[in-house]
């Protein structure tokens, strides 16, 4: 068959064609979207209950919600460029017997405006729908509670710090209590290092003279890790501690035994906090 | 076989005993010489004069290494010719026949050599070195990361080699394309007999040839144990080698910049006639946009990298809080740099595979002006994102909102380009000829490199995935998958153009699927690292992630295997490949219509341009001819009947 006689057969993709849907290209490309498009989906609904560690706070369910919202989001957009490029290879590639021959010319489409319009509109759209979701979720996550426990922690080559004013309480692991809006203030004693309970949907950078603030309220009762996540010289990889969340019982036992890991006095008089010189993240 | 007959050529000019005058003593071995006994002497001098300074200081590494990049400069001929022109004895047309490599055989790849297809080679070379030298420091760091508690490498030079494997890569994509095939290709592409300033652009390839030791020396000075973002205070602290990478990250944008400017220059004044701007090929409208956007981006990092070695070898504090610097500083600007140097390595590969995609669709590009405004809006955007790096540094919170706006809008654009790509390809003819395959394959990875981001840009996600593998995995999806699958297509694509010989397309597509799995194995593992909340850079981690990691593990050297069959076949190829014939791709642009390889100057008869080169399938004559070599058909390389002996015959010269 010659490759005009298949250029016949393809045919203009056109309801004028006078051909049902599912015969034109359009409508394999359909065919090859639908199901490329479900799959995403579902790896959207599903698969973050697997890859992701049990997210303890509202924060981290803003996280949770975001991926799964941004997947199916995603899913159809690309999926058509995968349908598009799968069915092109299928349809379209020129099987001649020289390969060194190159195929006669294609029909020429330099543009087509209403298509690119059309692109053009349906991306836009999508970009405004990802940032009203971003910002709204964002903004939500803005709200100073007045009664919220204060964590002052301090990183420093290569541990953390933790303390809790007015307790006089200071220990290296983590300990909060359920379902009490927390604030950390944070703040490093020597190069920038990253606060990371991954867990809770938070992240701040420790910076050298300046207290940066983040704030969340842990939901959900379990053990988790605090990570470095700015690379801060020589033992970046170890600077990461035990955390968890408990009952407020516990945690009010807890702070009266002042921690099973309480630093002795002597260590504690050098890890205060350096005072806060820039109040830039309070509101 | 035809051979229309050509004038003599320049490259057969009889040169006189004396032309070329300095150059012709000068070689990489001068340059070498030269360079170690400047900066050897450099070293000595500033010890001796900088009081209180010891072999090691900062002052003194960054004196050492200067010495040795002018030096090498001087060495190799960089500045002969402005110092010729200021004592008053200007370069003659017979020292500048000499310097664009005339009568010098294959040595003048080892020259400072003004032809602008001698400077594309030695960069495409560069380049593979650099990905060879990133490369295998890459498979160090995953071979660490096999186990948990792995002790392959300790902390300290695990940290330098993330460090050193960054930078060596980034250095490599921004020079991939706009090194090799900016230089090459794009001149001929628009009908010009050289770039617009010959000798700059050979000064910007032995510029950024004399960096590449600099950054590798880091390794024996201490180590820059501050990832290749160098995040200030910790840089400031760091071992002399954070001296040597600075300047450099210095003497890189140096090249950089000039090679910018001469690529806008070239294209803005060399065209030939009747290339109008809506004539040229997209390529050069990418090497164009690109090469303006490192000019803004570029020297970004020449500045902060400047202030940081004030501050740490002569005391200034512009980064160190304790003095009333901020950190914040330097993360500003170093993102203002960071985040449109991304673009501008990815505008001219992309340009490339669009280019690539109207050859083998055997269509014209689908919306060549739309992808052009694509290109622009991309540039522009690039330049007001930075700050989307910065979303959980605690600076200026009430700029997420603003930045994560401007992020997310770049993917409009973006789109845009998918979309041409995509409707080039859509009812085309596809001859799937090995740079297709890769422009297929840059269009799937890219696809999810772009997808990722919009994650990353979400302020709430990005709380999350800040600093995490997930972020590791992103970039390496848009730079690997993406840029670098582009430049792979153009090296294909360009090869029989600039080597003369055709790539083994059977050992290509085994190379091309060793490397499809290796990219999706290795980063689908780093995406589940990520997922899991796995912090970057890290020599060794919680045994809970160890199923993620041996899994990206087995993908890189997957992806090693692949990328060693893909040199094993570049190189047999140049080395003993098939003959190229000039257009092996019956492509329109006006690179396939000169001869292979090609004279100098290009053109013996200057080019005619009537039309864009995108008029597959019109029924129209071609635009773009050259008048002298323009066959009105193909010359045959296999006479008709004969159809099985597929090796030409060598008579157009082998050369």
């Amino acid at each position: 068959m010659s490759f005009e006689a298949e250029i016949d057969k393809i045919e203009a993709d056109t309801i004028l064609s006078g051909k049902p849907f599912f015969s034109r290209p359009s409508g394999k490309i359909f065919l090859i979207w639908l199901p490329l498009t479900i799959v995403g989906v579902l790896i959207g609904l599903y698969a973050p209950h697997h890859l992701l560690p049990v997210l303890q706070s509202p924060e981290g369910g803003d996280v949770f919600a975001t991926i799964v919202f941004f997947t199916v989001l995603a899913a159809p957009v690309a999926a058509l460029v995968y349908a598009i490029s799968f069915y092109s290879l299928i349809a379209w590639r020129h099987k001649g017997e020289d390969p060194d021959v190159p195929p006669p010319d294609a029909e020429p489409q330099r543009e087509n405006g209403p298509m690119t319009v059309l692109w053009l509109v349906v991306s836009t759209f999508l970009v405004v729908v990802l940032l009203f979701w971003g910002i709204t979720v964002w903004s939500a996550q803005q709200i100073v509670h007045p009664n919220a426990l204060q964590v002052n922690v301090t990183g420093q080559q290569w541990l953390w710090t933790y303390s809790y004013p007015g307790t006089g309480v200071e220990t290296r692991n983590l300990e909060l209590p359920l379902n009490r809006p927390v604030q950390f203030n944070i703040t490093s004693k020597d190069v920038t290092h990253g606060f990371w309970p991954a867990v809770l949907g938070v992240q701040v950078d420790a910076n050298p003279n300046v207290t940066t603030v983040i704030r969340t309220t842990p939901n959900k009762l379990g053990g988790f890790t605090v990570q470095c996540s700015q690379l801060c010289g020589l033992y970046h990889a170890f600077m990461n501690n035990k955390a968890s969340v408990v009952t407020p019982a516990q945690f009010a036992t807890w702070l009266q035994s002042n921690g099973a890991n309480r630093i002795s006095a002597a260590v504690a008089a050098g890890t205060t906090p350096v005072a806060a010189t820039t109040a830039a993240v309070s509101s | 076989m035809t051979t229309a007959v050509a004038p003599p050529l320049l490259e057969d000019t009889k040169l006189g005993p004396k032309a070329g005058g300095f150059y012709r003593r000068q070689n990489i071995w001068t340059g070498l010489g030269f360079g170690i006994f400047l900066g050897f002497v450099a070293w000595v001098v500033s010890h001796a004069t900088i009081q209180g300074s010891n072999w090691g200081s900062d002052m003194v590494v960054t004196c050492t290494m200067l010495g040795w990049v002018i030096g090498f400069n001087v060495g190799m001929g960089t500045f002969n010719a402005p110092i010729r022109w200021m004592l008053g004895h200007d370069q003659t047309h017979e020292d500048e026949l000499y310097a664009a490599g005339v009568s010098q055989g294959s040595s003048r790849y080892f020259k400072f050599c003004t032809d602008h297809k001698v400077v594309g080679t030695q960069y495409l070379v560069l380049v593979m070195v650099l990905f060879a030298v990133g490369g295998t420091l890459a498979m160090m760091i995953r071979t660490q990361l096999i186990t948990a508690h792995s002790s392959f490498l300790d902390p300290q030079t695990y940290n330098a080699i993330v460090t050193v494997h960054g930078m060596v890569m980034i250095i490599a994509t921004i020079i991939m394309v706009s090194g090799p095939f900016a230089n090459f290709i794009m001149p001929i592409m628009i009908g010009a007999k050289d770039m617009a300033f010959p000798r700059l652009n050979a000064m910007s390839f032995w510029v950024v040839f004399s960096a590449v030791p600099c950054l590798l020396a880091t390794f024996f000075l201490g180590g820059v144990n501050a990832g290749w973002t160098t995040y200030a205070p910790l840089s400031v602290q760091a071992p002399p080698a954070m001296d040597a990478f600075a300047m450099t990250i210095i003497v890189f944008v140096v090249s950089v910049t000039v090679a910018g400017v001469n690529t806008i220059v070239t294209v803005a004044t060399m065209r030939a006639k009747g290339m109008t701007m809506g004539r040229l090929p997209i390529f050069t409208w990418g090497s164009v946009v690109g090469g303006a956007l490192g000019l803004y981006a570029m020297p970004a990092f020449l500045v902060v990298m400047t202030m940081m070695i004030t501050d740490r070898a002569t005391g200034t504090s512009f980064f160190v809080p304790e003095m009333g610097g901020s950190q914040w500083l330097w993360e500003n600007i170093f993102w203002i740099m960071g985040h449109p140097e991304v673009y501008v390595i990815l505008i001219p590969p992309v340009a490339a595979v669009l280019e690539i995609a109207s050859t083998f669709a055997r269509k014209p590009v689908f919306g060549y002006k739309v992808a052009i405004a694509g290109f622009i809006a991309i540039a522009s955007l690039s330049i007001m994102v930075w700050a989307h790096h910065m979303f959980t540094t605690g600076w200026a919170p009430n700029l997420a909102g603003p930045f994560m706006i401007t992020t997310e809008l770049i993917s409009i654009p973006t789109g845009i380009i998918f979309l041409c790509t995509i409707g080039t390809l859509w009812r085309g003819s596809i001859w799937t000829r090995l740079p297709m395959y890769f422009v297929y394959l840059f269009i799937w990875n890219f696809i999810i490199g772009g997808v990722t981001g919009i994650y990353l840009s979400d302020v709430p996600a990005d709380q999350f995935f800040h600093g995490d593998m997930f972020v590791t995995a992103h970039f390496h999806y848009t730079l690997l998958g993406g840029a670098m699958i582009g430049a792979t297509a153009a090296v294909c694509y360009w090869f029989p153009k600039v080597t003369g010989r055709m790539l083994n397309e059977r050992i290509g597509k085994v190379a091309f699927w060793t490397i499809a799995l290796g990219i999706q194995v290795t980063y689908f593992g780093q995406f589940w690292e990520g997922f899991q909340g796995m912090a970057r850079r890290i020599a060794q981690y919680n045994p809970q992630f160890q199923t993620a990691n041996q899994m990206s593990t087995i993908g890189a050297y997957i992806l090693m295997t692949g990328w060693i069959i893909f040199l094993y076949m570049m190189l047999n190829a140049w080395r003993r490949g098939k003959i190229a014939p000039a257009n092996p791709w019956h492509a329109k642009t006006l690179e396939w219509k000169v001869p292979t390889p090609v004279p100098l100057e290009n053109f013996v008869v200057d080019p005619v341009v009537t039309s864009d080169p995108y008029t597959y399938g019109e029924g129209v004559p071609d635009g773009q001819v050259v008048p002298e070599f323009a066959p009105t058909k193909e010359p045959e390389l296999v006479p008709a009947g004969s159809a099985a002996s597929g090796e030409p015959t060598a008579t157009g010269g082998t050369n």
